[in-house]
Order: C-alpha cells, then structure tokens, then sequence
C-alpha cells in the first residue's frame, strides 16, 4: 500500500465521531504509510485530520493530491529529456572545437616546422662555421708568407741573389779566413740556390 | 732541412708560427753575425714550410668537407 486515503459519502456530526476517536486517531498517527484524510468539514473536523500526513477538504482533492497529473508529468520529463539531449550536444559540440583547435595550432597542423626551423639554423651554422674556417685560414696562410718574406728580407739571401756565396764548415761554423779550412776538408757552399758541398785543396 | 732543424718537424702549427716571428724578431735587430743570420735564416725557412704544411693541410679538409656538404645536398 503506497497511501492511504481516510474519506465517506456524506453524513452527520454523529457519522463523522468515529474519526476523531483515540484507537483511530493513534492508528493513523502510528501509521507508517502515509494517510490522507479527507473527510471534509472546516468547522466539526475530525482529530485524523490533525494526525493525518496531509489533509484534503474533498476525497476528489485527496485523489488530485495524492496522484500526479500524467499530462503535466511527461511535459516534464519531456522537458527533462530535452534539456538532457541539449546539455549532451553542447558538450560534445564543446568537446569537438576544443580538439579541432589544439589540432589547428601551427605545431600540430605542420609539425614539421619542429624539425625545419632546427635543420635550418643548423645549417645556417655550418655554413658560418665553414666561412670562419676559411677567414681564419686565409689569414694565417697571409701571415705566414709574410713572415717568410721578412725572414728572406733580413738574412744573406738577398746578398746571395746577387752572387755572393757563404762558406761553412759542416759545423755551420763560418769561414772567413782561408787558413780556417785545412787541406782535404769537407766545406758547405752556400748558394741563392741552396748548399754546395765542396772539398778544400 | 738541417741537422740543427729537425725539431720543426714535430711542431704544432702555432709553436712553428710564433718561433717564426720571434726569429723575424731576431734578425730586425741586425746585430746578429752572418753565421748566426744563416742560421736563423734556415730555421725561419724551415719554420715558414712547417706553417704552409699546416695550413694546406688544413685547407685540403676545408674542400673535402666543402665538397660533401655540397654532394649531400643534392
């Protein structure tokens, strides 16, 4: 039993004294499932009324109360149902712009960008690299020759052009004096064009 | 090269290079005697063969890689 509904068919003050009697009155206050009276009678009402879950001035009203009405039930829970099916497609629809635009961002719509920016500066590097290299090489190779002409500047070589010649012992020791060398000695000609080797008489 | 300039041979680029100029240096200051001029002046030669040594091996690698850059990029 879901509910139970206290009414009667009409009556007089006499009828109505079995509802306000104490084993009825405690029965319905007792009462687990919920009780409904309806007996009616603002002015001599019954004491189930003052018990009662809930009290209804005609058993029509009591029946009203009681039971839902079914057209207005399924306007809401076709209310519901909709409201349902829009929150459903928002958050879809939500769902489906957010993926769609993390997937459009430059990164993931060429994610080759990744690699190609990094393959570019590299090798905009190696061929910094490769030109320093070779400043650097150009340089020192100007140096160098400079160096030697200096060195060729400043030692005998320009008087050996001329024809002069420089003789040694092969100690590199310098002969200036014919009598530094004795007879049979082996001796080095200096010439512009390299060393001569040479015997003394 | 001469007996006095074997050394050479195991110099790094830069320690031929610098003795170079200090050899440079020497002979700027004419007071050496012409033996001492000699033989400075062989070592400088030595030294500045050792430095161009240096320096073409270094561009032969610089063309080698040149060149493979090259051929890997086509």
């Amino acid at each position: 039993v879901d509910v139970i509904i206290l009414a009667r068919g009409g009556g007089s003050f006499q009828d109505l004294l079995v509802f306000s009697d104490e084993k009825v009155v405690r029965a319905v206050a007792n009462c687990n499932t919920p009780v409904v009276s309806a007996i009616g009678h603002e002015n001599d009402r019954p004491l189930t009324d003052e018990v009662a879950d809930l009290r209804a001035s005609t058993p029509t009203d009591a029946a009203k109360r009681v039971v839902p009405d079914v057209i207005e039930e399924r306007k809401k829970i076709s209310q519901a149902l909709e409201r349902i099916g829009l929150r459903v497609v928002g958050f879809v629809q939500n769902q489906i712009e957010l993926i769609s635009g993390i997937r459009s961002r430059p990164i993931l719509a060429n994610p080759f960008t990744l690699v190609d920016e990094r393959s570019l500066q590299i090798s905009q590097l190696r061929q910094s690299l490769f030109t320093q290299a070779k400043n650097t090489l150009e340089k020192q190779t100007l140096q160098v020759s400079g160096l030697r002409g200096q060195v060729r500047a400043l030692s005998p070589k320009l008087t050996l052009d001329r024809g002069y010649a420089v003789v040694r012992d092969l100690e590199g020791h310098v002969l200036t004096e014919p009598k530094q060398a004795k007879a049979g000695q082996k001796i080095k000609i200096t010439l512009a064009g390299g060393d001569l080797g040479a015997t003394a008489d | 090269m001469s007996e006095n300039n074997k050394d050479v041979a195991a110099m790094s680029y830069e320690q031929a290079r610098d003795e170079l100029i200090k050899v440079v240096a020497e002979l700027e200051t004419g007071s050496v005697t012409l033996e001492a001029s000699m033989k400075l002046w062989e070592r400088g030669e030595a030294l500045a063969d050792k430095c161009e040594q240096w320096l073409s091996g270094a561009r032969a690698q610089l063309e080698k890689a040149a060149k493979s850059k090259k051929s890997s990029a086509e």
